[in-house]
């Protein structure tokens, strides 16, 4: 198709409007209320263009190309047009700086004074220098309002946490309304009243808080104006650099863009171009993770226990004490804890160090039960391949998205703005969980089932889809009978046990039968209770009478990771919850600690390391606590939850003498007499473990290919057997120690051993909990 | 001189009462139309019947069902526009109150005829009687076998809800009555698609207003030819006008399309109240440019009142006499409009606020020498600029009113 803009030619594929075309050919049309991520709104009236053989003046945000067309995007008209809108919305909008005289000559005198409660100006506006309202100001050259000011005088409400919301500088342009709406499925916030009262506000003008909002911050990062502002950069001065990173804080990895000033973060906020999170990102990448990094309980120096007390030492004197002391416990009544929250490059580090060098052959990290390894183990226990990867794209292209064991809205987010986008297109979403969330509006079911008691559900859908199925395929299957007998006739009793209505999973099958692609999430709780092997064995098999796709989700950021490095090849690897029990029977001697454990105060432990970023709980009785660097100071890799290798590099210098993880480790390592430790940085590690371990080998291209996705080897996708006729029930319960409901609700909100919880209010009250 | 279709026996007592309506041949059309035609005849009826929308645009019905896909695995709806916003009409109210059972009639061919199967009447939140009325009817259809499930036993199947405004005027524009009707907030939607295409709930729909479905069964009963005959040929049938303002018997007259517009007033109307001079006209509710006592020798009909440089609209006739200053009227206009703005576009919710302010200004004794001007400007601004039509109909009124009476409105400026 082709068009003609201005007299140039254009070539045009796809559905596209005028604007986007204009963009994409360099040629500038003035607009305020379009957004890339967002459906035409075709509110501003900024964009308005002629078009030849057309009566009047189409908006060229929501006018799409045609073959044939002829636009004409400047004219003295449409100059016209355009300056009296500006006008328009300037008679609103405090705006004596823009049309100042002297504005030339402001920069040099003013200060930065942004803080203000009220807004008069741009040199007053936490937005001034990327406003979008003063880019097109500037572009259209107004320097003259028409019309007296007549400035709406609205309380700036300050009532939520994270940022605020200044509606005297709002232009109305409906982006916040429709990302939260369209984009995040909340729709907290709307317009309220109409005409020249017209304004955009919560429902009877409840807090954030109270009206559903998840503090996402689309609405921030889409505001053309200074109406919403991040509260915490609202002093600081412009950014004087940036730079992007990935987030460690859960397992989707959004990428972020970092805003510096000076050699210090000032702001986090999600990149566009990213292929993961697309523009997207939660409230603790986008408002706390700052705070992380420079969080008060930053371990910045190396301390160790001498006389009863902690000293600071130096790096030197640091390691000396702890590998003299570590040498005593080697290959004995040693715990090494890793978190899941640091570098593939760390990890195959502490892999290494403790088989090569401590000689235990465990390793704990994963906080509760890892939905991926839990999967991957039943899986091989049955026989069958487990696949492990897959591409978001997936779950927003499926038609039928059954979601068990997990709040995704709270937990993973971005997998959250996914099965929005694909009910948007149609999906249906079914929902199998214990307690409500705020899914279960958008859910076509909402099948409830006793925690513990999931199974029971999945095995009658499934028994259900097959009966219905006059070819069923499963008939023949060796102990298939037995299975259905058996479900048959305690059906009564196992659905009045799990809550269980059954009219609904009548209704819930035939919507399975149906719909193709299917895909079936599973969150955490579904493997965190002692009916774990039978609920995975029992969603697998409903996921492969209906031929769909079971993603076990990862919870932490690079638990993929430590699945593949300390479990796909060895059963060396205990969950926190494991590791407690042993402690509790005097197991381990020796805890060293660059992971989360909350160990507690009746153990029996001689000689406790800290390798942490942060103060906690543990640091009182250790005797050594060496300061390692966040994500923001050292480079590395991550694997996400799709299994996409997530690179990283460090956006600032580590903070006081903390060190990367496997910095710390391969010095110890060297101290304690082994070879090989030599690595002088990331991508060293990186090729020795792309050497060791082949699913690594596409993480260790040193120049990826900007934009496109890169993710570690997997297995390939099973041959889809009904895993043998086995009675679904407890029989083959395993004997491991459940974590507590409040120990996986905590799981969420941390950083290393910093509890985000309790450094952010305003994460607390998101939360629902108390105030301390 | 009149011509009563649709008013013919609104005389008759309780005539909204289903077995005084069957007495008077009520539901004959809807038997005609299900048990004798196929759906196709139905709509090539109303096609050459030249029936044209009587909610204000005009847009012949049958065309509008034609655009419906025949074909689609959504199902479709009839919305009824019976939110009757515009300031001067009142023809609606009218025709729900008197003759419910007429327009279940329309409701029901239409449906036929487009392969609907519910049906929603949007009725504006003060009318609260009339709702109640349409809601009895409903049921006495029901029960006649009328509506519902296997009507006449034909295997059609048609469900009727009214659903009650929360009164604002913009939920009269079909397409934010459909967001309106969808529980959310009435805004209107940009344009293409169109309803006919997507719709309420994304689904093909149908709005047509109240009277232009009432027209329904008479085409129905006597055929296209005789539809037209009633009116003009392009324009076929009567229109209910409703005349307020300054003349001796306000109220509902039903006449010929075309009808000239000064026998409405000064004859069905029975000229000027108390020997009052006639000053000007709305000739089709508030959102129709304003012609002056000179240029009212004017058929009623769409074409020409276009020409005129006006509209018909809603056929609602406004009659302002000498005494009332034209600042009044451009005060209430404003007033309204700017009140009523669903605050979606900028040109819209910034600038009719400006031409209020400005407005009142004047009528303040405030007034400023550019101020008849200014508002022009504004106007000129809005109008063909905006996201929905409301931008147009607050524009060309203020537009017409401060040119035709341009020296008046000056004559009111202090400095
Ligand atoms: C601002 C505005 C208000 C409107 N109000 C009404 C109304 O109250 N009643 C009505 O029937 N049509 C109203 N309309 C016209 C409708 O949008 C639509 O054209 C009409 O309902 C179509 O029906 P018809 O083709 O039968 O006339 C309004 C249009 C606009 C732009
Ligand atoms: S922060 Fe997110 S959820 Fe809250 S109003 Fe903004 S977009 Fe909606
Ligand atoms: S708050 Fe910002 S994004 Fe929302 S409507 Fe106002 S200017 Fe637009
Ligand atoms: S969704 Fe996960 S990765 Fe993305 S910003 Fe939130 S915590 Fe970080
Ligand atoms: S023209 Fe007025 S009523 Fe129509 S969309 Fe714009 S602001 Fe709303
Ligand atoms: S960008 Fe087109 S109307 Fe706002």
């Amino acid at each position: 198709m082709r068009i003609t803009i201005n007299g140039r030619q254009l070539d045009v594929s796809g559905k596209k409007t005028i604007l986007e075309v204009a963009r994409a050919n360099g040629i500038f049309i003035p607009s305020l209320c379009d957004h890339s991520a967002l459906v035409p709104f075709g509110g501003c009236r900024l964009c308005l263009v002629e078009i030849k053989g057309r009566k009047g003046y189409p908006p060229a945000c929501s006018t799409y190309a045609e073959d044939g067309l002829d636009v004409t995007t400047e004219s003295p008209a449409l100059q016209a047009i355009r300056r009296q809108v500006l006008e328009l919305i300037l008679s609103e909008h405090p705006h004596a700086c823009l049309i100042c005289a002297e504005k030339k000559n402001c920069d040099e005198y003013k200060s930065t004074i942004r803080k203000v409660g009220e807004v008069t100006g741009c040199v007053l506006c936490p937005n001034n220098g990327r406003c979008e309202l003063q880019d097109v100001v500037e572009a259209l050259k107004i320097d003259r309002v028409n019309f007296p000011a007549a400035y709406r005088n609205f309380d700036v409400r300050r009532d939520d946490p994270f940022f605020d919301r200044n509606y005297n500088l709002c232009i109305l342009c409906g982006r916040c309304v429709r990302i939260c709406h369209e984009v995040r499925g909340v729709s907290a916030i709307s317009f309220v009243f109409r005409g020249s009262q017209a304004v955009v506000g919560t429902v009877f003008g409840r807090p954030l808080l109270e009206s559903g909002c998840q503090f996402c911050g689309a609405c921030v990062d889409v505001c053309p104006t200074g109406a919403l502002t991040e509260r915490a950069s609202r002093g600081e001065a412009l950014p004087d650099e940036e730079d992007e990173t990935i987030c460690p804080l859960c397992s989707i990895g959004c990428g972020l863009k970092a805003s510096l000033r000076g050699g210090r973060i000032v702001s986090f906020a999600p990149t566009n171009a990213e292929a993961v999170n697309r523009g997207q990102a939660c409230v603790k990448g986008r408002f706390i993770l700052r705070d992380v990094v420079y969080s008060p309980k930053r371990i910045l120096k190396p301390l160790v226990r001498q006389n009863g007390e902690l000293h600071e030492a130096s790096w030197d004197e640091a390691l000396d004490f702890v590998a003299t002391k570590l040498k005593g416990y080697v290959g004995k009544n040693l715990g090494f804890i890793s978190s899941t929250q640091v570098s593939l490059e760390d990890m195959h580090v502490f892999d290494r160090f403790t088989r090569e060098v401590l000689r235990t052959d465990q390793i704990i990290s994963f906080r509760n039960h890892s939905p991926l390894a839990s999967f991957w183990k039943e899986l091989r226990m049955n026989g069958q391949p487990a696949e492990l990867n897959f591409e978001l794209d997936s779950i927003s292209t499926a038609k039928v998205i059954v979601l068990s064991g997990a709040d995704i809205v709270v937990s993973h987010p971005i997998i959250w703005v996914e099965v929005f986008r694909a009910i948007k297109n149609g999906a249906k979403l079914v929902v199998i969980n214990g307690k409500d969330s705020s899914l279960e509006r958008h859910a076509s079911f909402h099948l409830r089932v006793q925690a513990g008691r999931e199974f029971s559900l999945f095995n009658h859908l499934t028994l259900k889809l097959l009966e219905n199925n006059p070819e069923n395929p499963y008939s023949r299957v060796n102990g298939y009978e037995t299975w259905r007998e058996s479900l048959l006739n305690e059906k009564k009793a196992a659905f009045a046990r799990a809550d269980i209505n059954e009219a609904e999973v009548d209704l819930a099958a035939r919507l399975l039968a149906e719909g193709q692609p299917t895909v079936f999430l599973m969150g955490p709780s579904v493997v965190n209770s002692a009916a774990a092997s039978a609920n995975i064995r029992a969603l697998w098999n409903l996921a492969q009478v209906c031929g769909g796709r079971l993603i076990p989700l990862a919870g932490e950021n690079n638990e993929r990771g430590a699945f593949e490095i300390f479990s796909r090849s060895s059963d060396r690897v205990l969950s926190v919850e494991e590791a407690l029990f042993k402690i509790s029977r005097g197991e381990y001697k020796s805890l060293y600690l660059a992971g989360p454990l909350p160990v507690p105060p009746d153990a029996a432990v001689e000689f406790l390391v800290i390798q942490d970023c942060f103060m906690n709980e543990n640091v009182q009785r250790a005797d050594a606590v060496l300061p390692a660097a966040t994500f923001a100071e050292c480079g590395g890799t991550f694997v996400n939850v799709e299994g996409r290798i997530r690179k990283f590099k460090n956006i600032i210098e580590p903070l006081g003498e903390a060190r990367p993880d496997w910095w710390i480790i391969c010095r110890m390592a060297e101290k304690m007499g082994a070879a090989e430790f030599g690595f002088e940085n990331a991508a060293e590690i990186l090729s020795d473990l792309g050497r060791t371990r082949p699913f690594f080998e596409p993480a260790c291209h040193r120049h990826q290919g900007k934009g496109k996705a890169v993710f570690i080897l997997d297995e390939k996708k099973g041959s889809g057997q009904f895993p043998s006729g086995e009675s679904p029930e407890l029989a083959p319960q395993r004997a491991a120690i459940h974590s507590s409901p409040a120990a996986s609700a905590r799981a969420l909100d941390y950083y290393r051993s910093l509890n985000l919880v309790e450094e952010s209010k305003g994460l607390r009250k998101l939360r629902g909990l108390r105030e301390k | 001189m009149e011509e009563k279709i649709l008013t013919k026996d609104f005389g008759l007592k309780n005539l909204f009462k289903i077995k005084v309506y069957l007495q008077q041949g009520g539901y004959k059309a809807v038997k005609k139309a299900l048990e004798q035609m196929r759906p196709a005849e139905i709509l090539d009826e109303v096609k050459k019947a030249n029936l044209r929308g009587r909610g204000g645009a005009g847009f012949p019905a049958g065309v509008k069902w034609g655009f419906v896909p025949q074909k689609t695995d959504k199902p479709k709806y009839l919305c009824v526009n019976a939110d009757e916003g515009e300031p001067g009409t009142f023809k609606d109210r009218y025709i729900m109150s008197h003759n419910p059972h007429l327009l279940l009639e329309g409701v029901i061919i239409a449906s036929f005829a487009v392969g609907i199967h519910s049906a929603f009447i949007y009725i504006r939140g003060e009318y609260e009687a009339v709702a109640d009325r349409l809601e009895e009817a409903i049921a006495e259809a029901k029960a006649d076998g009328f509506l519902g499930k296997n009507i006449l036993e034909i295997g059609f199947d048609l469900e009727v809800v009214v659903h009650r405004g929360a009164g604002a005027y913009i939920c009269g524009e079909e397409t934010a009555l459909l967001e309106s009707l969808e529980g959310k907030s009435g805004h209107p939607r940009l344009k293409p698609p169109f309803p006919a295409s997507i719709g309420l709930f994304q689904c093909p729909t149908v709005i047509n207003n109240v009277e232009t479905l009432a027209n329904v069964p008479a085409i129905i009963l006597n055929g296209a030819d005789w539809f037209v005959k009633k009116g003009l040929p392009k324009d076929g049938g009567t229109r209910i006008f409703g005349v307020s303002g300054m003349v001796k018997n306000p109220g509902i007259y039903e006449l010929p399309i075309g009808t000239n517009l000064r026998k409405i007033i000064f004859e069905a109307a029975g000229g000027m109240k108390d020997g009052k001079t006639l000053k000007a006209v709305i000739p089709g509710g508030m959102s129709a440019p304003i012609l002056k006592a000179d240029e009212i020798d004017l058929a009623m009909d769409f074409d020409s009142l276009v020409e005129a440089g006006s509209m018909l609209g809603s056929a609602a006739v406004i009659v302002i006499d000498q005494e009332t200053p034209i600042l009044e009227v451009l005060k209430a206009v404003s007033k309204f409009y700017s009140h009523e703005s669903c605050g979606q576009c900028t040109p819209c919710r910034i600038g009719i606020s400006w031409i209020n302010k400005i407005v009142r200004r004047i009528a303040s004794g405030q007034g400023e020498k550019d101020d008849v001007d200014a508002i022009i400007c504004l106007a000129e601004n809005i109008k063909g600029k905006t996201l929905c039509p409301l931008g147009d109909a607050a524009a060309l009124p203020i537009l017409s009113i401060c040119r035709k009476f341009r020296q008046e409105l000056e004559g009111q400026l202090s400095r």
